[in-house]
């Protein structure tokens, strides 16, 4: 009986030390509901923990940009990775730029003042929107770029996920400034669905991301943005402020990731994730190891 | 016009269901040996995630309503047919022997004994099956077949929740609505001892 109180206790006490360390001492890291989002979660995560020691909650997936905005603003996470053109349009509703160092000062600039976050260095790569077509298609009708599409347009027909509908730098704008017009309105429909809407002929044009595993698999182009429409896309960690300070150890590890990753990397490691099926933590464990030793 | 969509998927989706479910429900209380397979197959489909479901049917029926309209009554099939068999089974031996007994064939028996006797419990799986599709049907969106779920993923794309709620609370009322018009239904068509 006495035994069995004070085993009771113990329990009660390591449960508490857990919770008080876990509160204290512990990273959560976000991504966003795609896998290259979870991908660079899970190496940010990984190197955080090999780096510093420190404990790392992952809640990755979680939803589109403003999701995990909102989230990493509340406090609910700490870090994600977020794209440069994305914050600059979406989140800072600025109209969209297509030089990538202006877009990269200038969020890093407002981040810290608005929303008490830090921007860290970018990854290397950019992630563009990628107007896709089947290459079977491209090659037939001699299409390289979007401006070719705007012959063929009226006869296609496209489908686009409700994010790029939604955006300033998505549907509406791209319409404009090449001339778009298709068969009937742009089915509106979940992101991931397009690309196999795609590729079964059942859509003829789609936006996708430029390092998106799925191009080379199913067969498909992307269409080069000649005009200069879309803003770009570099990937970097945002990170609350309050975070960085307390944890010193935190930037330099984030730092190391700097430039790290090209758009064939990228394209690559997506690549394994979505086309070979292989585990997120598996593939960031081996590059970390191949890469950052 | 969104509302309309969405109404109109269920409909049909419903109708489907409805005209598939119920000999389906029948066949298996005249056939024991059916009913763990058809049964089971029902259980399996309502298992299956509706956004797999849109991605498996992608290559059969392309985009838009019909692929909607086909998660949609295998959902629907599950409460259909089990209440059917259920309410076809649960209807008391002595009065069906009664039947037998003034010379009536299966049909007959079928027809004017087991159907009025299970008509409550069929109702039931129907009304259910009604208010699982009113939200089921908003992840038709998903697959470029409209509905009320537009408001719901354009909203949640974009953090607004006044969309969600454009999108959420109309197919809420819808389910109540429908409930309240098949519990109508049912007490009118419904033959009860007195």
């Amino acid at each position: 009986m006495a035994a069995a109180v004070r085993y009771r206790a113990l329990g009660a006490l390591a449960l508490a030390a857990l919770v008080g360390c876990g509160r204290s001492e512990r990273i959560v890291v976000g991504a966003k509901n795609f896998t290259e989002s979870d991908l660079l979660a899970e190496i940010v995560a990984q190197q955080i923990e090999r780096r510093t020691g420190l404990a790392v909650e992952r809640r990755l997936h979680l939803g589109g940009t403003f999701v995990c905005h909102q989230a990493i603003t509340a406090g609910q996470i700490d870090l994600y990775v977020e794209y440069t053109g994305t914050a600059f349009t979406a989140i800072l509703k600025q109209p969209p730029l297509s030089d990538p160092d202006s877009v990269f000062r200038f969020v890093a600039a407002e981040y810290p003042r608005r929303f008490g976050l830090r921007w860290t260095a970018p990854f290397g790569f950019n992630n563009t929107f990628a107007i896709l077509v089947r290459r079977a298609d491209a090659q037939r009708d001699g299409l390289t770029a979007i401006s070719d599409l705007a012959r063929v347009a009226p006869q296609w027909r496209a489908g686009f996920g409700y994010e790029f509908l939604e955006r300033a730098d998505g549907f509406p704008g791209l319409a404009r400034v090449y001339g778009l017009k298709f068969s009937a309105p742009p089915t509106s429909m979940d992101l991931g669905l397009t690309y196999r809407a795609l590729a079964d002929s059942n859509l003829d044009v789609i936006a996708g991301n430029s390092t998106d595993g799925q191009i080379e698999a199913l067969h498909l182009v992307a269409l080069a943005d000649d005009r200069h429409y879309f803003p770009p896309y570099q990937a970097a960690p945002v990170v609350r402020a309050v975070v960085l300070e307390r944890y010193p150890k935190l930037a330099a590890a984030l730092a190391e990731l700097g430039g790290r990753i090209s758009d064939d990397e990228m394209r690559r490691l997506n690549a394994l994730a979505d086309v070979q099926h292989r585990d997120i933590s598996e593939i960031a464990r081996d590059w970390l190891a191949a890469r950052l030793p | 016009m969104l509302l309309r969509q969405h109404v109109y998927l269920i409909a049909v989706s419903t109708g489907i269901a409805l005209a598939v479910g119920l000999p389906l429900g029948v066949l298996v209380t005249r056939r024991p040996a059916w009913r763990r397979p058809v049964l089971g197959l029902a259980n399996v489909f309502q298992t299956v995630p509706s956004l797999a479901l849109f991605g498996l049917l992608i290559p059969v029926f392309g985009i838009g309503a019909w692929t909607a309209i086909t998660a949609l009554v295998v959902y629907a099939l599950l409460p259909i047919v089990r209440n059917t068999y259920a309410g076809i089974t649960g209807v008391d031996p002595a009065v069906r022997d009664a039947g037998r007994g003034m010379g009536m064939t299966d049909t007959e028996l079928l027809r004017m004994v087991e159907l009025p006797l299970a008509a409550g419990v069929i109702l039931a799986g129907v009304r259910v099956a009604v208010v699982v599709s009113v939200g089921v049907a908003t992840i038709a969106a998903a697959i470029g077949a409209g509905g009320l779920g537009v408001y719901i993923f354009r909203g949640v794309a974009t953090v607004d929740n006044t969309l969600i709620l454009a999108g959420a609370v109309p197919a809420a009322l819808l389910a109540l609505l429908a409930d309240g018009l098949l519990g109508l239904a049912e007490r009118k068509l419904v033959w009860r001892p007195r």
